[in-house]
This record gives structure tokens, C-alpha cells and sequence, in this order.
């Protein structure tokens, strides 16, 4: 079937359009989706989650999404999963969740709509790994709710390590109440096509929104991210990290929005970008907003790009490394921090080992 | 619970000078609206050789098939069809300042035109409404080899380099105004540097647009030859009136190799005004285009200065403020492409956004493949002063090769209450405290700025500071 989206990933405010920044349109054909089966959630305190098999089955109001409403009523027709994690009130779960999907010749695709409400004082981490079978045409799309109550901490962490065939979709809508927190990790390292987006409303006082995200352009690579921090209570927080690394033809857009709404006193925000480029065939596109209708707020955002730094690599070679060993080196470094995070050692070596691999098959180094 | 900090608002001052209005008497203007009849009548008003009667039917056809821009700042204000297109004053151009007709003339020396001529500037050129009414250039720099002309002049004088550059670097295609532009332009300055010459003295231009309802359209054309170097300031007012008024102005900047040009602005429309203007500059090898930007005034502003950096190592400095007071929707910014080796550019913004008024940094950033070497920093701060105000800020970088060095930075916040406190215990009154944080905030723009003109800024600061004390 085909996928057409005109409207994806929209900046929430428009800019120049010659620039063709303002919005992702993509037209891709993907495999028929059919039932895919089902994949059980893994971790000590499993059973301290309630799983439901509707979505919203209470049909609360669900937030909006980083790719916008256009992805998301594509994801909801055509989704081939729908369930419900629910974190009690009082509970929470020391331990992470672990939710792992392997998109194959037998299942090429995987549609999935997911509410994770977290509800008042509980807490839930929940570590997604997306993989798939070389060779094949995959599709992987998610639509994910985030709802974190009243002092609730959802801390999500993505690992997206698709072939370079696989198209993946990240639609993700948070909201906060009151001292609630979201922590989103995402390690999109894989995909042909790796579009994401992420927009958290940050209605209540005192809660906040971060995300870390790590990326790997290679080969014909591509990426587009979107995120989007709404402050509306008082004394919120956002933080956005956003590292990567592009070679050969890769290209990579992030869109990066904070933007501060009336009333949104005592607020921070800060968006950091840092992109190191390896080949003069590289597209790298930055676009950091900030909104700002309040006051009494502050905000801030940097973005850089450029080569590994000459002294670092000069230094390692001084001691004995070759020039692709020491890039190689100083890169895994620049992952660390992010891929530290992953809070099960199998699991963080296993994407340890994919980077090396992939950072094997590069050109340029 | 919060305690709400506690604030007053006072309205604005009048704007004094600027807003002094003169009896409206043009001896022709067009009717309002547009149309191809229109367009024909500035022609022929203007005596057009034929390839321009052309240009302007064709940009006009442009100017019916382009839509307006998607983004920006709301322009339902305006209607074309109440703008009438060309005013002409009632007077020839004058080569000596005693034969403007005194309205006119005292208009100009309220705005301290004719003294600062006498004092520190090399030529002088002022457009009332559509027409240039005053040139003079000082004789020495004549001597040089320097035309500094109205495009009037120009277009009869020096046909073929107009021919050859007028409207290539904007072309009528670019965006609907810049159609319009091509469509009903009249008045500017045409400015030739010979090789090799450095005009140590400013050139200036100053736009004043007096008719109610009306627009203006001037275009200025400077090229600065091989190892030249000038520098060009534009001041720009007019009174306020209840109706919309439209400035879609278009500067275009030929910055031959190894040449160097400063183009300064205040701006300083009335709140009814639309100021829809395109600025752009081709910069030649080792060549540098400096953008000194102060904007003060209009309704809407519309005004991202294009450069193109197209010989090997050619530089841009951009420094520009922004002063969004009430009423006010200023969207200013800088674009640049980088289209040769070892190109460069700095970039510093300012924005001050009070009393209900809102600016919006916007900048477009592309380091083309063959820009090996480029080497980019941007620095861009917001002020804000009330929570009625909005500021946004709306970078764009497009980088397509490795070989870069991009930095991008921008904070925004507002004056510490400890700041205001330090300065309070110094014995300042608030209003004098934030009046002198803001000017501090503006300092790196004023000092880059002729004296005059930095006067004049802080002047326009500490009027629109006197009217909040927050």
C-alpha cells in the first residue's frame, strides 16, 4: 500500500518556504498490513502494570503528536496493534519494562497505537527496541500517548536499529500534570526513513519534558525529527539534547520548538544540537525555535556543526591510533553518555555492537 | 503562592518629529488599486524608455500569479486596492538645497538632513513620497569618479548598467512584493564605486513618506567596483495616519572582488506602515558586505536583507535591533548563502518586544557543497518586557558539506529584578534603571552605528522606554 503524508512533522510556525523546511511530505510504499502477533512485555514488575487491549478505552482526551494529526488518523486507520499500559496510583516500578519487536519476512509491519498513563506518585521506565531482517521492505509506525499525573515519571527510551530498508514512523503526544515528568531516550541509529516527533504539553506547575536523542546517518540515510516542548503551567522545565553523526548521503532535518505560552511563568527551556560531518555529500538541517509569549521566562537553544575536533584526533593518534580508529573512538564517545543510559547491560552492548558495526561499513573513516 | 510582581503602564510619548505632517500637495498621483493602466500611466509620468514600460507590465502579470507569503506576520491590513502607487511632489528634482519648496525643506531639516550633510556625510539624496527631491554629492568625491544619482537620472544617464542590473539580483519572481515592486517602483539612489576608490565619508539616503494611504517604492542600486569600499546609510519616516500606508522598497548590492560596503539603516516608519522591503547582496571574492539594521518603526515589518557570498572568501556582518512597542509586529532577520570556499559570516541580533508588540528573529542559513571551509556564527538575543509582548525566534541552517564550522546561539529572558535592584540601590529610578539595562543591551548596535545615527537610536530607545516602567 502507499503511505502519503503532506503535512507531517509541521513547524509549528511557518518560516521561509523556499527553505522546504515547514513540513515533511512523504510518499513510500509499504508492505499490506496484516495482524501482527503478539509481543508480551517483559521486567520485574510486570505485574505491578495493568495492560488493556484498547487503547483509551475511557476515551480521555489524548494529546497532541510531534508528526501532527495527519500520521496520527494514518496510524489509527491502519494500526495492526492497540493496547494500554496503566501505572496505578502509588505504584512505582523500580525495575524497567522491556518491550522488544523484530519486524521480519512474516511480519513486515508493525502499526501500533499505545496509551501509557502513568497516574498520580507512580512511576514507569519502558525500554522499546525496534529491529528487523535485512533485505525486506519493513514498516514500523507508532503512535504513543504519554499521560503523566500528578508527580508521575514516564521515562521512555527508544532503540530503533532497523535496516537501512525499514521505514519507521515515531508519533509520539505527551502531557504533564502538576510535578509530573516525561524523559523520552531515543537511539535512532537505524531505518532508511526514520521520521519522529514529539510534543509534550506541560500543563502542570513544576513538570517537565526531557528528551536525548542520538542518531546515525550513513549510505542514503534519512531522517526528521520534530519536537516540540509546550510550556503552559508555571515552572516548567524542557530540555532537548540532540547528538549525531552524518556519512555519505545521509540527511538528517531536527526541528526543535520550545515555546513558552502566556502565563508559563518561571519557565526554562534549553535546546542543545551538536552534529559531527564526516562527507561533503551530507545534508544536515537544523531549525531551533523558540516561542515566546511570556515574560518572566528563560530560554535558550544552541546549535553546532563540523568536523570531529583536529586536537582530539590529532591527540589519539599521537598515541598510536589510526585516523579511522581514532574517529572511530572519539565517536562511541560522543554516544556514550546517551547509550549509558540504557538500564540493562546486554541490551546496552548489543547497541554498542550494532554502532561499531555500522560505524565498520562506513567510507569515510 | 506567587506574589505578582507589580507594574504600570504608561501610554507612549508622541513621536515629536517624526510625526509632524505636512499638507498633502502632490502634483500628480495616480488613483488608487492596480492595474496595467496604472502601471502605464507611472511610465509614462515617468518617461520609461521601452524595455522598462515592458519590465513593469511583465512584473505587474507577476504580481497577479504569486500568492502571498504562508508565514509571517498578518498583512489583512492591508488592501491594494486603497493604495495609491505614485506621488509625485509638487517639484523638479533640485541640485541645491534653497530651491525645495519650503514645506518640503522644513520637513527634512526637522529631520536634521541638511546639517548632518554639512557635517558628516559625503552626499545627500532625500525622496519625498515617490520622487527624489534633493541630490547633492560633495565635489570631491565626484572627482573620484563617484556617481551617486536618483534612478531617474540613472535610468537616462547610465542606461546600460541599469539595463545590465536592475532587478537581476531580486528578480520580480522572488515573492509578490517584490513583483509589485518591479511593477510601480520609483525614486532611490544609484550609486557607482570605481575601482580602487574608498569614499571615506557616508552617503546617505533618506526616505520620507508624507501622502496618507499611499506607497513607496523606491529602489537603490549600488555596486561598489574591484577594491572599493562605501558606506550607505537610509533613514526612513513618515507622519501617522489612520489609514494603511505601504513601503515595498528593494535594495539590491554588488560588492565586486576584494571590495567592501556598510549599508546602515534606521528605520523608522509610522505604526501604519507596512514596510515590505527586499534587500539583497552579491559579495565578490575577499569582498565584505556589513549590515548595520536598526528597526524601529512601522506596523508590520517585513525585512530579511539577502546575501549571497558568491567569490572565494567573501565575508557578511550582519548587526541589527528590533524595537516591537505597542501595535507593532516587526519580523527581521538575515539570510545568507554561502556559494564559494572559505566564505564567512557574522551574525548578531537583538530584539526588544514591549508593550504588546512582537518581534520575530527569522534567518535562513545555506552552506552550499562548494563552500568548503565556511565558517558561520550566529548570536541572537531577546528582550522581552511584559508578558502582553511576544518574541520568536526562527533560525533555519541548511549545511551541505562537511568541511564547516556552524555555531548558533540564542537566549531570551527579561531584566533581572537583581540588575534592577543594583542599579535602584544606586540611587536610579526604575524607569531610568530599565531605560539604561535596555540601552546597555542595544550598545553593541549603537557603537557600530555614525554618531548621529547612535544618538538618534538611543533617542528613539529612552522616547519608547519613557512609556513603560514595568
Amino acid at each position: 500500500m502507499i503511505l502519503e503524508l503532506k503535512e507531517a512533522n509541521q513547524l509549528p510556525v511557518k518560516t521561509f518556504r523556499w527553505l522546504g523546511v515547514n513540513e515533511l511530505k512523504l510518499i513510500k510504499e509499504i508492505p499490506e498490513i496484516k495482524p501482527f502477533p503478539p509481543v508480551e512485555l517483559t521486567g520485574k514488575g510486570v505485574r505491578d502494570a495493568v495492560i488493556g487491549l484498547k487503547h483509551n478505552p475511557s476515551g480521555i482526551e489524548l494529546p497532541q503528536t510531534g508528526m501532527g494529526e495527519e500520521t496520527s488518523a494514518f496510524l489509527h486507520r491502519y494500526r495492526n496493534r492497540e493496547w494500554a499500559i496503566t501505572v496505578p496510583k502509588g505504584k512505582k516500578i523500580a525495575e524497567p519494562l522491556f518491550l522488544s519487536y523484530r519486524l521480519d519476512q512474516e511480519n513486515p509491519v508493525l502499526a501500533e497505537e499505545l496509551l501509557i498513563q502513568a497516574e498520580q506518585d507512580s512511576e514507569l521506565t519502558l525500554v522499546i527496541t525496534y529491529e528487523g531482517e535485512a533485505g525486506l521492505p519493513l514498516f514500523h509506525g507508532g503512535l504513543i500517548y504519554l499521560l503523566a499525573g500528578k508527580n508521575a515519571v514516564i521515562n521512555l527510551i527508544q532503540i530503533q536499529l532497523l535496516p537501512g530498508e525499514g521505514i519507521h514512523l515515531n508519533n509520539i503526544g505527551g502531557a504533564c500534570r502538576e510535578g509530573a515528568s516525561i524523559k523520552i531516550t531515543q537511539c535512532e541509529l537505524g531505518g532508511g526513513h526514520a521520521v519522529s516527533g514529539i510534543m509534550t504539553a506541560l500543563r502542570g506547575e513544576n513538570s517537565e519534558m526531557t528528551v536525548d536523542t542520538i542518531y546515525l546517518g550513513d549510505g542514503e540515510r534519512f531522517l526528521d525529527l520534530n519536537y516540540v516542548a509546550n510550556h503552559y503551567g508555571k515552572n516548567t522545565k524542557s530540555n532537548m539534547r540532540v547528538n549525531g553523526a552524518l556519512f555519505d548521503n545521509s540527511r538528517k532535518i531536527f526541528r526543535g520548538t520550545i515555546d513558552f505560552k502566556k502565563g508559563a511563568s518561571g519557565s526554562e527551556g534549553a535546546e542543545g544540537e551538536y552534529t559531527l560531518l564526516f562527507d561533503k555529500n551530507i545534508k544536515n538541517i537544523s531549525v531551533p525555535l523558540i516561542l515566546c509569549g511570556e515574560e518572566n521566562v528563560s530560554g535558550k537553544h544552541a546549535a553546532n556543526s563540523g568536523r570531529i575536533d583536529e586536537n582530539q584526533l590529532f591527540y589519539l593518534m599521537s598515541r598510536g591510533l589510526s585516523e579511522g580508529e581514532a574517529k572511530k573512538l572519539i565517536l562511541e564517545a560522543w554516544f556514550h553518555p546517551v547509550l549509558d543510559t540504557i538500564p540493562s547491560e546486554t541490551l546496552r552492548e548489543q547497541v554498542f555492537g550494532y554502532v561499531k558495526e555500522r560505524l565498520n561499513h562506513v567510507k569515510s573513516i | 503562592m506567587e506574589t505578582p510582581r507589580n507594574k504600570t503602564y504608561v501610554d507612549d510619548i508622541n513621536r515629536s518629529i517624526y510625526d509632524k505632517k505636512d499638507k498633502v500637495n502632490a502634483a500628480y498621483q495616480t488613483s488608487r488599486g492596480l492595474t496595467p493602466e496604472i502601471v502605464d500611466q507611472i511610465s509614462r509620468e515617468k518617461k520609461d524608455p521601452q524595455w522598462m514600460r515592458e519590465f513593469r507590465q511583465k512584473a505587474l502579470q507577476i504580481y497577479h500569479e504569486l500568492e502571498l507569503p504562508v508565514w509571517g506576520p498578518n498583512i489583512d491590513g492591508l488592501n491594494m486596492d486603497d493604495i495609491v502607487t505614485y506621488v509625485r511632489p509638487d517639484t523638479k528634482l533640485q541640485l541645491t538645497w534653497e530651491e525645495v519648496p519650503q514645506d518640503i525643506k522644513n520637513t527634512f531639516v526637522r529631520l536634521g538632513i541638511p546639517q548632518a550633510e554639512r557635517t558628516s556625510l559625503a552626499g545627500v539624496g532625500a525622496q519625498y513620497d515617490s520622487e527624489v527631491v534633493y541630490h547633492n554629492v560633495k565635489e570631491e568625491v565626484k572627482s573620484l569618479g563617484v556617481i551617486y544619482t536618483d534612478m531617474e537620472s540613472a535610468l537616462r544617464e547610465h542606461e546600460d548598467i541599469l539595463k545590465e542590473h536592475f532587478m537581476k539580483l531580486v528578480t520580480p519572481r522572488d515573492h509578490k512584493f517584490a513583483a509589485l515592486h518591479g511593477a510601480v517602483w520609483s525614486g532611490g539612489s544609484f550609486v557607482y564605486v570605481p575601482p580602487g576608490v574608498s569614499v571615506e565619508i557616508p552617503l546617505q539616503s533618506y526616505f520620507r513618506l508624507n501622502a496618507p494611504g499611499a506607497g513607496q517604492f523606491e529602489h537603490t542600486l549600488i555596486i561598489v567596483d574591484e577594491g572599493a569600499s562605501l558606506h550607505f546609510i537610509e533613514g526612513c519616516s513618515a507622519p501617522k495616519y489612520n489609514v494603511a500606508n505601504l513601503h515595498a522598497g528593494c535594495v539590491e548590492l554588488f560588492v565586486r572582488d576584494g571590495a567592501r560596503l556598510r549599508y546602515s539603516t534606521i528605520e523608522n516608519w509610522s505604526k501604519n506602515m507596512y514596510n515590505l522591503n527586499t534587500k539583497r547582496a552579491q559579495v565578490g571574492k575577499n569582498a565584505t558586505m556589513e549590515w548595520v539594521s536598526g528597526s524601529f518603526g512601522s506596523r508590520v515589518s517585513c525585512l530579511y536583507p539577502m546575501n549571497i557570498l558568491k567569490g572565494e572568501n567573501a565575508r557578511m556582518e550582519y548587526t541589527g535591533i528590533t524595537f516591537a512597542g505597542k501595535g507593532q509586529d516587526l519580523d527581521t532577520g538575515v539570510q545568507v548563502v554561502y556559494a564559494a570556499p572559505g566564505t564567512s559570516a557574522h551574525m548578531s541580533s537583538k530584539s526588544i518586544s514591549k508593550d504588546g508588540g512582537t518581534s520575530t528573529f527569522r534567518s535562513a542559513v545555506i552552506i552550499e557543497k562548494e563552500a568548503e571551509g565556511a565558517k558561520c556564527a550566529v548570536s541572537c538575543e531577546s528582550l522581552m518586557l511584559d508578558s502582553r509582548s511576544r518574541s520568536d525566534t526562527i533560525p533555519v541552517m541548511d549545511i551541505r558539506n562537511d568541511n564547516v564550522d556552524i555555531g548558533h546561539e540564542a537566549k531570551i529572558g527579561r531584566i533581572s529584578d537583581d540588575t534592577i535592584f543594583y542599579l535602584m540601590s544606586r540611587g536610579l529610578s526604575e524607569a531610568d534603571a530599565r531605560a539604561m539595562i535596555v540601552s546597555g543591551f542595544a550598545e553593541p548596535i549603537a557603537k557600530e552605528l555614525p554618531m548621529e545615527y547612535a544618538l538618534e537610536m538611543n533617542q528613539l530607545i529612552r522616547l519608547e522606554m519613557e512609556g513603560s516602567i514595568g
